[in-house]
């Protein structure tokens, strides 16, 4: 297998036999988007309008580079959303509408 | 090829005392956007909330001390984890099976995932963040001993090291070995004992663990 | 009869029930088993350390479950098979393994990943 066959071939989540990091004690108290994020995922799954397994497959598809990046919540939703494009749940305009419209409930209000 | 989890952003970003980021608010977004198209509720999102509230270190801890004092659910519990639990009330809503997996002193048993996070949420609640990070993942397989080392807990050679490696519908729970010199506790009391981390596997139980949840 | 002997648990089963295709374990309990060496990519359940591994079966998950790998890609429904939870000596798993010789992992593992050895 080439190299990159390589890279293709094993998953960015197996990592089973990997050496060398220090385990590093860390835990967090979820905060309460995360743990919406969490509820989310479970109803998801009782409905089957996303499955675990399709999550799982979701966080994979993102790439080692954006799961380097991304805490485990941060991953989830993203996955949750391109899972939601693929199955022509949501539509990407819809999405950014709505992103937009949450984020300016938060915004500061100009004075005026 | 290596990649970094953003362990530390997990703590930092998640808990900013400003404005939501940029996560949080596309999680307000899909959600409002099924509710919306109706394909959820919000009621439900709150309901899964409470659930998720509900599963605790303490429930396992409860179904060990219990297998501790009544040796016939004992092998109930070992026969078919998840039946014995629902016979306390613990419901499984995850449709997840439950293998417990009795420490002895010729075996210990430690429960990874490596290919995600799985773990008996259900009995045990939300795992903590080392379980679902690389290092922790990677290494529970290949060298159980010096992952365990690294938590304090040595185990000696002549006697087994058992990981199981969580990757499809079923989930474990460590049931670990009754401290000597507990034959007065209460039931409440050895509960107390049994801390989650005794339930992963990582350390034994000890007479001095306090009521922390680690 | 033993059923009785056991307090009368478990009847004995009725002879003359064919079952479908499959729905009987392929495996059971014992059985040298070998996870086959394939490679898919996009999504997988059985980690790279194991393929191509020696094992032997430790017990037949009960309940017929979908393939999980084809769940991942939307199927909610379908042909049902078992999982096998099978115990593979460290040894066999890594080659420079420094813990003592009767360490082992267990893991599950779908019936159409697995062959006879």
């Amino acid at each position: 297998m080439s190299e990159s066959g390589a890279i293709v071939a094993r998953l960015p989540n197996d990592r089973g036999g990997f050496l060398g990091e220090p385990i590093r004690r860390i835990e967090h108290e979820l905060a309460p988007w995360e743990k919406r994020c969490h509820a989310l995922a479970d109803v998801l799954d009782y409905h089957k309008i996303i499955n675990t397994e399709e999550k799982r497959r979701g966080v994979e598809a993102l790439g080692s580079d954006i799961i380097g990046k991304l805490s485990y919540y941060e991953r989830w939703i993203v996955a949750f959303t391109n899972l939601l494009f693929e199955k022509q749940l949501l539509t990407p305009e819809e999405f950014a509408r709505k992103m937009d419209e949450v984020a300016s409930r938060s915004a500061p209000q100009d004075e005026s | 090829m290596q990649h970094t989890e953003h362990d530390t952003a997990d703590s930092h970003r998640a808990i900013s005392a400003g404005p939501p980021g940029y996560y949080e608010v596309m999680e307000t977004a899909i959600r409002e956007l099924l509710i919306e198209k109706r394909m959820i509720e919000a009621a439900e999102i709150r309901r899964q909330i409470e659930v998720l509230d509900s599963r605790t270190p303490a429930l396992g801890a409860k179904v060990v001390a219990r297998a501790w004092v009544d040796p016939e659910f004992r092998v109930r519990l070992l026969a078919d984890g998840r039946s014995a639990c629902e016979e306390l009330g613990i419901s499984f809503y995850d449709d997840t099976k439950l293998i417990v997996l009795e420490n002895t002193p010729k075996v210990h048993n430690l429960i990874v995932c490596t290919l995600c996070s799985c773990y008996p949420r259900p009995v045990l609640g939300l795992p903590p963040d080392w379980y679902k990070l690389a290092p922790y993942r990677a290494r529970a397989v290949v060298e159980p001993r010096a992952v365990l080392a690294e938590f304090g807990t040595v185990i000696p050679d002549d006697v087994e090291i058992r990981v199981s490696d969580s990757t499809a519908t079923v989930r474990y729970l460590v049931l670990p070995m009754r401290p000597a010199g507990t034959e007065r506790y209460s039931e409440e009391d050895l509960a107390a004992l049994v801390t989650r981390d005794t339930m992963i596997g990582v350390v034994a139980v000890a007479i001095d663990a306090g009521r922390t949840p680690k | 009869m033993q059923a009785r002997e056991r307090g009368g648990k478990s009847p004995t089963p009725l002879s003359g029930v064919v079952l479908a295709e499959r729905e009987a374990p392929g495996f059971k309990a014992g059985d040298q088993v070998r996870v086959l060496d394939r490679n898919p990519i996009g999504h997988y359940r059985v980690p790279r350390y194991i393929r191509g591994k020696r094992g032997v079966v430790e017990a037949v998950i009960p309940t017929p479950e979908l393939d999980n790998e084809q769940e991942g890609f939307g199927r909610n429904a379908g042909m049902k098979r078992h999982y096998y939870r099978i115990a593979f000596a460290m040894s066999e798993l890594w080659s420079k393994y420094k813990g003592s010789p009767s360490d082992g992992l267990r893991i599950e593992v779908f019936e159409t990943w697995l062959e006879r050895v």
